[in-house]
């Protein structure tokens, strides 16, 4: 239980950096994927990486979402990215509904003691429709074998 | 931006995150406009008038974030 709170502490960090870097007020079910493939937990690492989705990976797919969606409203990005602007580093993060729902599916129906770093990753890729599984499926990535895979990682019990 | 025009679109799935992705550009744009305005010495109420939003409401979200980017902020 210990390490997965350490996990999870870590990742809703990381995620908040996340949010910080692309000017977001809510931590998104990106930014906690995102802050699982930056982090160093090595049965979340490696179920990413089997899909192809190191860290870059995955940011240039969810970049390549946001132009999708952004399309669909007859919206080009220039080719240098939407304007930038300063950052608002002491700005007090929320969570965002998606990652709480992340959160939720995946981490709170289980007994603590069974709780591993696999059930926020689950989670996280068992939502059906948003931005996750818009970019996921854009980079060619089969969600359904990833959340298979890691279920397969968990212990009988958990 | 010319050649602009809305798409009629079919998935609702493609409309959906069309409005999320254009409420996080619209976000991003409306950081960079603002800064850039103070930076040209804009006064807030002024900027608060061209986004059609009170001078409380603009100077609470971007005043922090200015000033710690080193902004010269006008008083009025």
């Amino acid at each position: 239980m210990k390490a997965f709170d350490e996990f999870l502490h870590l990742t809703l960090t990381q995620a908040g950096d996340e949010a910080r870097r692309e000017g977001s007020a809510t931590i998104e079910a990106q930014h906690l994927l995102l802050a699982i493939a930056a982090g160093h937990e090595s049965v979340t690492l490696d179920l990413l990486s089997s899909s192809g989705l190191g860290y870059e990976a995955l940011r240039e797919a969810l970049h390549r979402e946001f132009e999708h969606s952004l399309a669909a409203a007859g919206v080009r990005l220039a080719p240098s990215g939407p304007p930038s602007a300063s950052p608002h580093p002491s700005r007090t993060l929320q969570m965002g509904a998606s990652a709480r729902t992340a959160i939720e599916r995946g981490v709170f129906a289980r007994h603590k003691k069974d709780l591993r770093p696999a059930h926020l990753l689950i989670g996280i890729l068992g939502a059906e429709v948003g931005t996750v599984p818009r970019a996921l499926a854009l980079a060619g990535v089969d969600r359904h074998t990833l959340v298979t895979r890691a279920h397969a990682t968990l212990p009988p019990a958990a | 931006m010319p050649g602009v025009e809305i798409p009629e679109v079919q998935d609702p799935a493609d409309g959906l995150a069309a409005v999320v992705a254009l409420r996080r550009l619209a976000d991003r744009m409306e950081d960079a406009a603002v800064e850039q305005a103070m930076r040209e010495g804009w006064s807030w109420p002024q900027v608060a008038e061209a986004l059609g939003v009170t001078r409380q409401a603009v100077h609470k979200k971007h005043a922090k974030r200015l000033i710690a980017a080193g902004v010269q902020l006008r008083r009025r």
